[in-house]
C-alpha cells in the first residue's frame, strides 16, 4: 500500500480518534509505574480491604438477585400466557429508566424510619411515632436491592432474546426423560443460555462497580467513593489515579471474560430444525403467580420510585419548575446534545471509514473505540483531568492560566469516550442494512470520499443518525461521577443537582430534576420495547 | 476495430489465499457486446469487480482506452474509471427519486434535467421521474438503473445479471430494448450472467467460465 493512502484522510482519522479515547485511560494506567504516596500507605493500610470486601459484597449480592429475577422473568414471558404478559415483555425493561443513585434516594425517603411507608404504616396500623415498620435501607443491602432492582433488565434483556432462539423439541425430549417444567428451566434451559446470563451478569457487575450516586448516598465504602474521597478529601490525585488503576485492571480481566463467554455463545438451536416455543396458556392461580413475579420487579425498580418521586412534587407545591431548574435543565439539554451530536459524528466517520476503505485494520480498531463504556466515569474523568493539566501546561502555555482544564470540553470528551459504544452500535446496525452494491454504485458514478458520505450514506443512515442523538443524549443526562468531577464551577446539570440536593437530604427538591432525568431516560426505553414488541411478531408468525 | 478493454494474465484471490481468478487473459472491442458466462462462486462478478476497481488484483494488468487502470502495484479508482455499472438488485438509492437517481452521476452539468429526462425517455420511464425506487416495479426498476449508467456515456458498460430478478416476458421485451439502444450508441458491453440463453440472445461473443478451464466461442 501506498505512503499516500495510508495517512489519507479516512485511513488516519480512526487511528486519530483511538489515540484521544485511549489516552485518559493510559494516563490512569501509567500511575501504577509512579511512586506511592503515605497516602496510598494508609489506604492499603486501612481501608483497601473494605472497599475490596464491600465492592465483593455488592457485586455478588446484586449478580445473584439480577440472575434470578432478569432469567425467571425472561422464562415467564417467553414461554406462558398470563394476565398481562404483552404488557410485561417490555414492561420489564422501565426501570432502566431510573438510574441507581435516583433509586437510592427515593428508597431513602420511602423506607427511613420517617419516610412515606412508613408514615403510611403507623397510620393505617394505628402504631407510634418511634416505632419503625420497615428496616433502615441505608446499607449494604439496601444497596444490593437498589442495584438488583434497576439493573435486572440487563440481564431479561439478553435472556429473553436467548431464550426465544430456543428449540422447543430440546424441552420435548428433556420432558419425555423424565423432567417436570421447573426441572427443564432449571437442567436444561438455563444451562443452555449459560453465555448470555454470564455477558448481562457482567454488565451488571460493571455497572454496579462504577456507581458513584447510589454508594455514596449509602455511605459504603466501595472502589469508587474511596476515589473521590482520595482526590477530593486527601487532595491526592495520584493515589486517587493508582486506586482506579486497580478497579480498571479487574474491569478488564471482567470484559475478558465477558468476551471469551460471549464467543463461546454458540449454544442456540436456530437452524433448519429450529421450533419455536410453545407458549403455554396457564390456569388462574399459575396465570397470578405469574403475574406477581414479573409485577414485584417493576412495583419495585419503576413504580415505587416514580410514586415517592411524584410525592415530592406535590409537597414541592409552585416551586416545582422554578428559574434556577429551567437553568439548570438548558445547562444539561445543551450538553447533552451538543454531545450526542458530537458522538454521533464520530461514528458516522469511523464507520463510513470502515465501509470506504474496507480495511481490516480499520476494521479491529472500531471495536477498542468503544473502550470508555466500560470505564466508570469517576476513572475517566480522574484521566481527563490529568490529560487536560499536561496540555494546558506543555502544550498551550502560551495561554493565560488553565484553557481546556475545567472547561466544558473536558465534560464533552468524557460524555462523548462514554457514550461512543452506543453511537457506533446504531450505526453498524445501520450500516448492515445498506448493500455493498450501493456503494459500488455510487463509486462507479464518481461519488467518493466526502461526497459519498454526504449524497448516499447520510441520508440512507437518518434513522441512525436520530437513534444515536436519542440514546445519547438520555445516557448523557444520567451520567453522575463524570460530571460532578469536570463540570466547570457553579455549573450544574440535572444529575448533578439531584445529587446535591440528596446529599444535603433535601429530598423534596430532588424531586424536579430527578423527574426530568427519569423522562427522558424513557426514550431509550421507549425504542427497546418497539424492539422488543417487533420480534414478538416476528416469533408468532 | 480497437480494444477498449484489455486484460492480460489476470489472477486474483481474496485474503484467503485460495484463487479464483487464475492467468486469465481477454479483451473488449468497442462497440462490441460480450457475455461471460458460468455457474456461481466461478468468479464471474469478480472479474466485472476488477474492471470497474472494487477489487485489486494479484497479478496480471487491466488496460481501459490504452491506459493502465490495475496491476499488482496500482489500482485506478473506480470513479476515475468512465465506467456503467449495472447489478442485479439494481441498486438504486431509496432516498433518491427516479429523476434524481438518474442525474446522481451527472450533477457537475447544467442540462441534467433535461439529458435525464431524454434518457428516460429512451427507456420509457420518463412518466415515473417523480417516483421513488420502492414505488415502481422490478422491470422499471432496471430500466432506471440502465438509464443511470448510461448517462454518464462510460466507455465501457457493466451488466452484472441484470436481468435475473425479472420474470421470463419481462426479460425478452428488455433483452431486445436494450441490445438495440446499445448497438445505437456503439457501446462496449461486458455482461455477467448464468443464463446461456441470455448470453446467446444478448452478446456478440461468449466466454464460458467453467470449473477448470475457460472456453471462448
Amino acid at each position: 500500500m501506498r505512503f499516500s493512502k495510508i495517512f489519507s484522510f479516512w485511513h488516519s482519522l480512526p487511528f486519530f480518534i483511538l489515540l484521544l479515547f485511549l489516552s485518559p485511560i493510559l494516563i490512569i494506567l501509567s500511575s501504577v509505574f509512579t511512586d506511592y504516596s503515605e497516602n496510598w500507605n494508609h489506604i492499603y493500610e486501612y481501608v483497601l480491604a473494605d472497599y475490596i470486601m464491600n465492592s465483593f459484597i455488592l457485586v455478588s449480592g446484586v449478580s445473584m438477585l439480577v440472575i434470578i429475577i432478569g432469567s425467571l422473568t425472561a422464562w415467564l414471558v417467553t414461554n406462558y400466557q398470563f394476565f398481562g404478559k404483552r404488557f410485561f415483555e417490555w414492561g420489564l425493561i422501565l426501570p432502566l429508566a431510573i438510574p441507581p443513585y435516583i433509586l437510592a434516594y427515593t428508597f431513602t425517603g420511602l423506607f427511613d424510619s420517617n419516610g412515606t411507608m412508613n408514615e403510611i404504616a403507623r397510620s393505617v396500623l394505628n402504631l407510634q411515632q418511634n416505632e419503625v415498620l420497615f428496616p433502615n435501607i441505608r446499607n449494604i443491602y439496601g444497596a444490593i436491592i437498589v442495584f438488583s432492582f434497576t439493573l435486572y433488565p440487563y440481564v431479561y434483556l439478553i435472556c429473553r432474546t436467548a431464550f426465544l432462539n430456543q428449540s422447543r423439541s430440546m424441552f420435548e425430549v428433556g420432558r419425555t426423560l423424565g423432567l417436570s417444567q421447573a426441572s427443564v428451566f432449571l437442567k436444561l434451559a438455563l444451562p443452555l443460555v449459560r453465555p448470555s446470563l454470564i455477558a448481562g451478569t457482567m454488565i451488571v457487575a460493571m455497572e454496579t462497580l462504577y456507581d458513584f450516586g447510589a454508594v455514596d448516598h449509602f455511605a459504603i465504602s466501595t472502589f469508587t467513593t474511596g476515589i473521590f474521597r482520595t482526590w477530593y478529601g486527601m487532595y491526592d490525585l495520584t493515589t486517587a489515579m493508582q486506586l482506579a488503576s486497580i478497579l480498571l485492571i479487574f474491569i478488564t480481566f471482567c470484559l475478558v471474560i465477558e468476551r471469551t463467554s460471549r464467543k463461546n455463545a454458540n449454544y442456540s438451536t436456530v437452524g433448519s430444525n429450529f421450533k419455536p416455543t410453545l407458549v403455554k396458556k396457564l390456569d388462574s392461580f399459575g396465570s397470578f403467580l405469574c403475574f406477581l413475579a414479573c409485577f414485584v420487579p417493576i412495583f419495585i425498580g419503576f413504580i415505587l420510585p416514580l410514586f415517592e418521586i411524584l410525592n415530592w412534587s406535590l409537597r414541592f407545591n409552585a416551586g416545582f419548575f422554578d428559574k434556577q431548574f429551567f437553568s439548570i435543565s438548558l445547562n444539561t439539554i445543551f450538553l447533552s446534545i451538543l454531545s450526542a451530536i458530537l458522538c454521533t459524528f464520530i461514528a458516522m466517520t469511523i464507520n463510513f471509514s470502515i465501509r470506504y476503505k474496507n480495511s481490516p485494520t480499520i476494521k479491529s480498531i472500531n471495536p477498542f473505540l468503544n473502550i470508555g463504556y466500560g470505564v466508570p466515569g469517576l476513572i475517566l474523568a480522574v484521566g481527563i483531568v490529568q490529560l487536560f493539566v499536561f496540555l494546558d501546561k506543555n502544550i498551550l502555555n502560551s495561554l493565560e492560566g488553565y484553557f481546556l482544564t475545567g472547561s466544558l470540553f473536558g465534560l464533552i470528551f468524557a460524555y462523548i469516550i462514554k457514550s461512543y459504544a452506543l453511537a457506533n452500535t446504531t450505526y453498524e446496525a445501520g450500516y448492515q442494512k445498506i448493500s455493498q452494491t450501493i456503494d459500488d454504485s455510487a463509486r462507479v458514478l464518481k461519488s467518493k470520499g466526502l461526497n459519498l458520505l454526504l449524497r448516499v450514506h447520510f441520508p440512507l443512515l437518518k434513522t441512525s443518525f436520530f437513534t444515536s442523538i436519542l440514546l445519547v443524549t438520555s445516557e448523557v443526562v444520567k451520567e453522575l461521577p463524570a460530571t460532578l468531577i469536570l463540570r466547570p464551577f457553579n455549573f450544574e446539570t440535572l444529575a448533578v443537582s439531584t445529587y446535591i440536593y440528596a446529599s444535603e437530604e433535601r429530598m423534596v427538591e430532588a424531586a424536579a430534576p430527578a423527574t426530568a432525568i427519569i423522562l427522558i431516560g424513557l426514550i431509550p426505553i421507549f425504542f427497546i420495547s418497539k424492539m422488543i414488541r417487533t420480534s414478538r411478531i416476528e416469533k408468532s408468525e | 476495430m480497437k480494444d477498449i478493454l484489455e486484460i492480460k494474465n489476470l489472477s486474483h484471490a481474496y485474503n484467503q489465499g485460495i484463487p479464483t481468478i487464475q492467468d486469465f487473459s481477454f479483451s473488449l472491442k468497442k462497440g462490441e457486446i460480450v457475455a461471460i458466462l458460468g455457474p456461481s462462486g466461478i468468479g464471474k462478478t469478480t472479474l466485472l469487480r476488477i474492471i470497474a476497481g472494487l477489487e485489486g488484483v494479484t497479478h496480471g494488468e487491466v488496460t481501459i482506452s490504452d491506459k493502465i487502470v490495475s496491476n499488482k502495484n496500482f489500482l485506478l479508482a473506480p470513479e476515475k474509471r468512465n465506467l456503467g455499472l449495472v447489478v442485479e438488485d439494481r441498486a438504486l438509492f431509496p432516498h433518491l427519486n427516479v429523476e434524481r437517481n438518474v442525474m446522481f452521476g451527472i450533477s457537475h452539468i447544467k442540462k441534467r434535467e433535461s439529458l435525464a429526462q431524454e434518457y428516460l425517455s429512451l427507456f420509457k420511464v420518463a412518466e415515473l421521474s417523480k417516483k421513488y425506487p420502492h414505488e415502481i416495479s422490478a422491470g422499471q426498476q432496471q430500466r432506471v438503473a440502465l438509464a443511470r449508467a448510461l448517462i454518464t456515456n462510460p466507455d465501457i458498460l457493466l451488466l452484472d445479471e441484470p436481468f435475473g430478478a425479472l420474470d421470463k416476458n419481462l426479460k425478452s421485451e428488455l433483452y431486445t430494448e436494450t441490445k438495440k439502444i446499445f448497438k445505437d450508441k456503439d457501446l462496449s458491453v461486458l455482461l455477467v450472467t448464468h443464463d446461456e440463453e441470455e448470453a446467446r440472445y444478448f452478446s456478440d461473443r461468449i466466454i464460458e467460465f467453467r470449473k477448470d478451464k475457460i472456453i471462448i466461442r
